[in-house]
């Protein structure tokens, strides 16, 4: 069932997805409603805060009082649409490991070498190992 | 306003409109991937060295624009490459709201196992108005700010990514120095290291 919705393309699945199925955004869907909806706040009271270390997103949360409310709403669900890409990305590998094994045998390790092996034997690949990347935006 | 640009090693220059592939967020972190991605020739220039490189054009050829492009990256031309246009707060190194959106889509692009494990340059730009002393340490700034947005905030791997500025020493379009073609941030896939 999975494996069919991912086969249409992913911006869709974004607004097909129904609450049930665990999903993930990438990083410039889930920075962007940053700018869309604090752009304004950012400029107001985050003149010198800048987007590296989460600086911005730590400005906001220390001017939550003043921010506007959809800002508060928002900057709340951009920094755990972030955290759940980068949990997503930290767990493939780890969960493809046993398929990484038996399809990827002698595929140097690192360099992203193993995970190439795994998109390219997707067909053969667990419904486990195939989530997980597609959760990680890897596909 | 925001233009993203592709550069392909055919040297066939596609400019789309940003919103437009915006419109597909999913393709533009593809067309990044496809235009960063594949094998190539080796060009063995350090980001150090394409550094220092500006700087000695500044010194050996001084005065309000430089005579010529800079050998050392017109060697990088053949490479895998993207050019993305990213807009700063005037003299400043702070990205704007509007392009974090960009900076988003690099790092889920250099995120991909397609991407992984090769070195890219960030290189940063700008047009020739102004001194260029003063630009080459802005765009160092602005390059390095980019790198910092990706290895922090999105936690792309920071040994593989590099942050050059060329400030106004290599110039998009030489004819028309003060073009905002000229502004721009150049991601370069130097290989495997």
């Amino acid at each position: 069932m999975r494996r069919l919705i991912f086969a249409f393309t992913t911006g869709l699945l974004l607004l097909a997805a129904p609450a049930a199925f665990a999903q993930t955004v990438g990083f410039a869907e889930a920075i962007k409603i940053l700018s869309a909806s604090c752009g304004k706040d950012i400029d107001k009271y985050c003149k010198s805060a800048t987007l590296a270390n989460n600086g911005i997103g730590q400005c906001l949360d220390q001017n939550q009082s003043k921010v506007s409310q959809k800002c508060n709403a928002d900057r709340v669900v951009v920094r755990s649409l972030i955290e759940e890409r980068l949990a997503a990305q930290a767990a493939a590998p780890k969960i493809c490991n046993n398929d990484a094994r038996r399809l990827c045998k002698g595929v140097k390790a690192g360099a992203g070498h193993v995970l190439r092996c795994l998109l390219k034997a997707q067909r053969s690949v667990s419904d486990k190992c195939n989530t997980a990347i597609d959760l990680a935006g890897y596909r | 306003m925001k233009k993203m640009l592709l550069a392909g090693i055919s040297a066939a220059f596609v400019a789309t409109s940003f919103s437009a592939a915006t419109a597909q967020t999913e393709l533009s972190r593809n067309q990044i991937i496809n235009s960063l991605q594949g094998a190539q020739q080796k060009v063995d220039v350090s980001a150090d060295e394409l550094q220092k490189a500006a700087f000695d054009n500044i010194a050996r050829y001084p005065g309000a624009n430089s005579p010529q492009n800079l050998p050392l990256a017109d060697k990088l031309a053949s490479l895998r490459q993207f050019n993305i246009e990213i807009t700063f707060d005037f003299d400043s190194a702070r990205i704007r709201p509007e392009s974090y959106e960009a900076v988003g889509l690099i790092a889920d692009a250099l995120h991909t196992p397609y991407l992984q494990g090769q070195t890219f340059y960030i290189v940063g730009h700008t047009d020739a108005k102004g001194a260029r002393e003063y630009n080459l340490e802005l765009s160092i700034r602005r390059a390095k700010a980019i790198r910092e947005a990706l290895v922090t905030t999105f936690q792309v791997t920071g040994e593989t990514l590099f942050a050059v500025g060329l400030g106004e020493e290599q110039l998009r379009d030489p004819a028309n120095p003060d073009a905002a073609v000229n502004r721009r941030v150049q991601l370069i896939n130097v290989g495997y290291r």
